[in-house]
């Protein structure tokens, strides 16, 4: 196990599901991507599968219809895998928390490991979002 | 066709469905009809007046339901919005899907939001909402209560 997520945190490469957000939040993270901010300088690749990605990176309040999607992509990722919610939306719900279409938090169906807040954050701190969890899952490495 | 020869033609030629006519401001009109009629003032503005249907919007009012069917005449820029009020106990109007096909989409989402029944559609199925929502009951009615035991309205992280 430790020494799949070793070599996983070399280059991680990262799916982008969004389950019903406003789009703001992967337009910061499309940000991410441009020679401005480089997320590729630590290996960071947006894969158009979900079966190449060992980072599964989710936005948006997750209604009751794409939930039932975003619980199969998590099962067809390959593991070990690393879950990231992005926005406020993917933590809480954000303003969508009374909604008849928001019935539980992404955290309650799929288990996630780094929550980056913000309407929609930064594309620094979805950096240093993602810099934390590489450096979480290394200590944790070492460990062991 | 200038602005005033328009809603004076709509005036003339639909006398007894015109309940009131709102001019609310030179690009926009607010005009309420019967509900009966809405088929034939609809397929006039979007035929003869060769107007553009942009879209209807459904409300849960206290006192009734409202639809409102806007369309866009380009050439003037005059946006014109039939109102039609709907009883709470008789939920019913003629569907405008037989005149032109675009307006199939909305009336199935307003049927499976409010419960509004258009007759003569020929396929209301749900558009928006999963198909395990159960039957009866309308997310967006004013009366609308929390159906599902396992949801979770705390904010969590």
């Amino acid at each position: 196990m430790s020494i799949k997520l070793k070599a996983l945190l070399k280059s991680p490469w990262v799916f982008h599901l969004s389950t019903g957000s406003c789009n703001n939040c992967d337009i910061e993270i499309l940000d991410c991507l441009t020679p401005r901010f480089d997320i590729e300088r630590f290996g960071m690749l947006l894969v158009g599968s979900i079966k190449h990605a060992d980072v599964l990176l989710i936005t948006g309040s997750g209604n009751r219809k794409s939930m039932e999607r975003a619980k199969r992509l998590y099962e067809q990722i390959p593991k070990p895998c690393l879950v990231v919610a992005v926005g406020e939306c993917a933590l809480s719900r954000g303003m969508f928390v009374h909604s008849y279409n928001c019935p539980v938090p992404i955290d309650k169906v799929i288990p996630v490991d780094v929550y980056i807040p913000g309407c929609p954050p930064k594309p620094e701190a979805i950096i240093a979002g993602v810099v934390k969890l590489i450096e979480k899952v290394r200590k944790s490495t070492e460990k062991k | 066709m200038t602005r005033e020869e328009v809603l004076d033609d709509l005036r003339r030629k639909f006398k007894d469905d015109i309940i009131e006519v709102f001019d609310k401001s030179p690009k926009r009109v607010y005009v309420e009809i019967k509900p009966d009629s809405i088929v034939q003032v609809a397929s006039y503005i979007f035929k003869d007046l060769k107007a553009r249907f942009n879209t209807a919007s459904g409300v849960d009012l206290r006192y009734h339901m409202e639809i409102l069917y806007h369309f866009l005449i380009e050439d003037i820029n005059l946006l014109i919005s039939l109102r039609v009020k709907l009883q709470k106990q008789k939920l019913e109007i003629d569907s405008i899907s037989p005149i032109f096909e675009g307006s199939s989409w909305i009336e199935r989402e307003i049927h499976e939001i409010l419960g509004i029944n258009f007759k003569g559609h020929k396929d209301l199925r749900k558009l928006l909402l999963p198909d395990d929502w159960p039957e009866g009951v309308y997310p967006l009615r004013r009366d609308y209560k929390e159906w599902d035991k396992n949801v979770i309205r705390d904010r969590g992280v």
